[in-house]
């Protein structure tokens, strides 16, 4: 007999132990720091995500990040000391936050920006956990051993894998290191862009189809200086079964911008907040920002009159963006963002997410990441019970099979042993008169035998392949 | 090196770094217009140039290097 039931190896197909998950989300490591909710809070500028929502975070288990972009304008000199300001706010931001918890906390640091050197400096003094590294490939000019030295992690923010490859080649011949992790922000996300405004909506691009080009990607990397490099995948994550199927593509945690605007801790005016509750799904939109760059945010008056070409007043202190084309804009973004930080809707506009609609309250952080992880469990249950009732009809298809076979087999033999009776009965002179004509049959019965030994072959093929799919899938 | 050896070199890293056809650059294909290269493409085909001509490009004189041409003008004036 060329196969038998009895080989098929049963401890494969049991789904506790490929599902073996859990419903409890897992933890994150960068670098020497371990986060215990997988969850990173998007840097938000300006001002949006400062100590208050980053140490909230941070208690929480998360990672709580600060964004460095324009945080001077937190300070009243900014639009005379600009650089000065921005290093002033940065450093009593982060210092509130470690004063307010022992958690994890980060600085967002767009690489564009003039004084991007400055606020990796402060970032550096100041000691913080990670730096995450955004609007910009962080290749020249990294002051690597200084932050090794203060064991901050550096996290690049990327929208593709040829972005890892540029700069994780390039750090490890430059510098002989590698970055700690990276953030994929993928085009549901809110702010600035990553994208070409054609990118945004076509399916190549979307976050599920990125993603795991980028585990893919840092592999080789980790796998040659024997690191974990934890990718987080955001943009668009909205919901605890959000937080289920990107960690499912591969990444190890996810970054989340939208939902920790709606809430309590959140550093921006309520009029910021509100309207995120108040948007409609068609209230979300792209606009282009004068950095050059696509961006994505709730319509109000101050768009409109932009789109219809009005120009708001604005000076520029110093130009704070490389890229920006201030001379030419119609507004200042920095200033329109802090304006809109501090509830002035009229005078500037909310950056947000695709999801931004879907807010119908304001939370607190806590209540929040109780959500979450909540809503992580519930939908790692569903997925456990679809695949057990997967399971279930695979092993019910099976034993049915299993009957057919023995079926089968029982006829065959039965059938056997009635000529072998017969022939035996005939004694031995019948017998070899009927010697042909038995030998025949016995043929025939041999044909039908192996006939129906190739029926069972392909039944216990298709069976393989269908339990094969039901656990893979 | 001759210029001629220059251009040479130059081209073939826009072949490997920004998949061009070897036969379609000329000195004055422009990398991202022409060859239809990205920023990140660029700043691949920049760091292969500082490699293979031992020599730092600085940021702002990336900017400038918009053509074969280009390329070559700045490496033998270096
Ligand atoms: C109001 C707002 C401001 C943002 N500002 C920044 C920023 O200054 N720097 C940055 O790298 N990302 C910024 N982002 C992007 C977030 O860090 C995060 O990646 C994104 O919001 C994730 O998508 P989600 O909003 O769908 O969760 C901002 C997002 C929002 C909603």
């Amino acid at each position: 007999m060329k196969f038998s039931f009895d080989d098929f190896d049963f401890s494969k197909f049991k789904w506790s132990d490929i599902f073996s998950r859990g419903v409890a989300l897992p933890t994150l490591t960068i670098g020497s720091k371990t986060a215990t909710v997988p969850i990173v809070q998007g840097g938000m500028g300006v001002g949006i995500s400062a100590s208050r929502l980053a140490a909230a975070v941070a208690q929480e288990g998360g990672i709580g990040v600060i964004a460095a972009n324009a945080i001077g304008m937190l300070e009243k000199d900014y639009y005379k000391n600009g650089i000065e300001a921005n290093m002033r706010a940065l450093r009593s931001e982060i210092r509130k936050a470690r004063k307010a918890t022992d958690g994890i906390i980060g600085v967002n640091i767009m690489v564009a920006l003039n004084d991007f050197h400055n606020m990796l400096q402060v970032s550096i003094e100041e000691k913080v956990d990670i730096v995450f590294l955004g609007a910009g490939l962080p290749l020249k000019g990294i002051p690597v051993e200084a932050l090794r030295a203060a064991n901050v992690a550096v996290v690049p923010i990327v929208s593709s894998a040829k972005a890892v490859q540029l700069i994780f080649k390039f750090w490890q011949k430059k510098y002989n290191d590698i970055p700690d992790g990276v953030v994929l922000e993928g085009p549901k996300a809110g702010g600035h862009l990553g994208y070409k405004p054609e990118q945004i909506d076509d399916p190549a691009f979307a976050l599920e189809a990125v993603l795991p080009t980028i585990v893919e990607a840092v592999k080789p990397f980790a796998k040659e200086l024997g690191r974990e490099i934890p990718v987080i995948a955001g943009g668009g994550v909205f919901s605890g079964s959000d937080i289920e199927q990107t960690l499912t593509l591969g990444a190890s945690a996810v970054q989340m911008g939208t939902r920790f605007v709606a809430t309590t801790e959140c550093d921006a005016d309520e009029g910021f907040k509100q309207s995120f509750v108040d948007a409609k799904e068609d209230d979300v939109v792209l606009i282009k920002s004068p950095v050059g760059m696509p961006g994505r945010a709730i319509r109000n008056q101050f768009l409109t009159d932009l789109e219809n070409g009005a120009k708001k007043f604005f000076k520029c202190p110093y130009k704070c963006l490389a890229s920006c084309k201030a001379e030419e804009s119609q507004y200042c973004i920095s200033l329109a963002l802090d304006n809109a930080r501090k509830g002035k809707m009229n005078h500037g506009f909310a950056f947000a997410g695709t999801n931004a609609y879907k807010i119908e309250k304001i939370v607190s952080v806590k209540e929040l990441i109780a959500e979450l992880k909540m809503g992580y469990a519930e939908s790692c249950e569903t997925t456990f019970t679809r695949i057990k009732d997967e399971y279930a009809v695979a092993m019910e298809r099976f034993a049915e099979v299993k009957q057919e076979y023995g079926v089968a087999l029982d006829n065959g033999i039965e059938a056997l042993k009635t000529e072998y009776d017969k022939i035996s009965e005939m004694g031995a002179s019948d017998y070899f008169d009927d010697k042909i004509q038995a030998l025949e049959s016995v043929e025939n019965l041999k044909k039908n035998y192996a006939e129906a030994q190739e029926y069972i072959q392909e039944l216990v093929e298709q069976m393989q392949l269908f339990m094969d799919n039901a656990v893979y899938e | 090196m001759e210029r001629n050896e220059i251009f040479n070199k130059v081209v073939e890293l826009a072949v490997d770094k920004l998949s061009a056809e070897k036969a379609e650059i000329k000195e004055e294909t422009n990398f991202i217009e022409d060859l239809n290269a990205d920023s990140l493409d660029v700043v691949d085909f920049v760091m292969a140039l500082e490699g293979e001509f031992d020599m730092e490009i600085p940021e702002d004189d990336v900017e400038k290097i918009k053509t074969v041409k280009d390329a070559v003008d700045y490496i033998v004036n270096k």
